[in-house]
């Protein structure tokens, strides 16, 4: 394949990631890895490097917008990012000691089983807000949001400490497989913190870029970042996240929960793909 | 600017990322069009082989003297590094500035939560890939 068609191709496959990972708040990678190595033959350490370049793009790129108009959370976000950079290191510690493929089956199986709860909730638009007390209180971590409608929706949050625990896996997963720490965080603010799903997704968004960016000096050591490959995947995923942006904004709460149940179970698949030995 | 209205942040945070995110793209923009045009009909497969057995893989000289020499003599390489590099350190700025942001705000709490992150933030991203036996 010439350079030039592969910068096309992967252009315009990046925009459509960009979309959809911006949408779910998991970053494009879960697109752009297995385009990346079952698509174009590539290893899946430079497709892991591309990742973390396409989940920083997609962060920064719809966070600009979904920050401005409040969706996301600030304080539940920081809060949250002490988890997962803790996580992130503690990953990156204890990754000589850990099979990938274990993990990934493990981890794997978890997002299967959490698509049941999630499931369960499928046309749930705006979830019955919790009282706000102790640790919540005392920290914020409440908010509104507008619908596009007009709609002022006000929320609160609840069990902080298990949002914590389910963001710090998020992070250990990052750091020990640069993959998969998006679908954690949005299940953690979903099923323990009780938040409407726009806000679960859209301040997943904003933190992924931080914990990719945690992990990124060690494939930037490493030489994964190709910029043959990252080049057209940065522009079209922040293409790709500017479009995904207003579509989540203009998008139902239980539009976004379908999506992102479809885009769950497809990477709960290809991680324990992955762990049996599929390069996705 | 009222820098004690919470909402101060949301907007400034919001043009961190904007500007980030535009600036860094334009500079990977102009690198792609460069390697386009150099390399455009050479065959891909010779730049996207993974070899296990050279780590660090040499599609990039990491060293700062290599990227700036890289950068004056127009390499296109050269170029999608330093814009990958501004837009990696896109939300590491947005955690630096909302320390401050906090700090205008009055919100000591948070101001301590994300100075903890950002410090987390530049140990894993700059420190740990030194240490042996991290990252296997």
């Amino acid at each position: 394949m010439f350079v030039v068609e592969f910068v096309l191709l992967m252009f315009f496959i990046s925009i459509f990631a960009g979309i959809f990972g911006s949408i779910v708040g998991l970053g494009g990678g879960i697109v752009v890895i297995p385009v990346l190595t079952i698509l174009m033959g590539v290893d899946i350490h430079f497709a892991i490097g591309a990742s973390i370049v396409a989940i920083i793009g997609t962060s920064s790129g719809a966070a600009s917008t979904y920050v401005r108009d409040k969706v996301t959370n600030l304080r539940i976000g920081m809060f949250l990012e002490l988890a997962s950079a803790s996580g992130a290191i503690t990953g990156a510690a204890i990754a000589a000691y850990t099979n990938s493929a274990a993990l990934e089956t493990i981890f794997g199986s978890i997002l299967l089983v959490s698509l049941v709860p999630m499931v369960m909730k499928i046309g749930e638009d705006i979830p019955k807000s919790p009282e706000l007390k102790g640790v919540s209180k005392r920290l914020g971590l409440t908010g509104s949001y507008t619908e596009s409608d007009g709609r002022v929706v006000n929320y609160n949050s609840t069990r902080p400490v298990e949002g914590l625990a389910g963001t710090a896996v998020a992070g250990v997963l990052s750091g020990l497989l640069g993959i998969g720490g998006g679908a954690f965080k949005v299940l953690s603010m979903d099923l323990a913190m009780k938040l409407p799903m726009k806000v679960s997704t859209t301040t997943s968004n904003f933190m992924i870029g931080v914990t990719a960016a945690a992990s990124a000096g060690i494939y930037f050591a490493r030489g994964d970042v190709v910029p043959l490959i990252v080049a057209p995947v940065a522009l079209g995923i922040l293409i790709g996240a500017a479009i995904g942006a207003r579509v989540l904004l203009r998008s139902r709460n239980t539009t976004v929960r379908k999506i992102f149940a479809v885009v769950l179970a497809v990477a709960a698949i290809e991680m324990i793909l992955s762990a049996l030995g599929v390069s996705v | 600017m009222n820098w004690r209205d919470p909402e101060t942040m949301n907007v400034v945070i919001g043009k961190v990322l904007r500007y980030g995110v535009i600036f860094s793209g334009a500079i990977i923009l102009l690198g792609a069009i460069g390697l386009a045009a150099t390399n455009g009909l050479s065959d891909s497969s010779g730049m996207l082989t993974y070899n296990p057995n050279m780590i660090p893989h040499d599609n990039l000289d990491i060293s700062l003297g290599g990227l700036v020499q890289g950068l004056t003599t127009f390499s296109p390489f050269s170029w999608i590094e330093l814009g990958v590099i501004l837009l990696i350190a896109t939300p590491v700025s947005r955690v630096t500035i909302s320390v401050f942001l906090f700090a205008a705000e009055r919100d000591r709490l948070y101001v301590i939560i994300t100075a903890v992150v950002l410090t987390l933030l530049l140990f894993s991203m700059l420190v740990t890939p030194f240490i042996p036996g991290f990252h296997a």
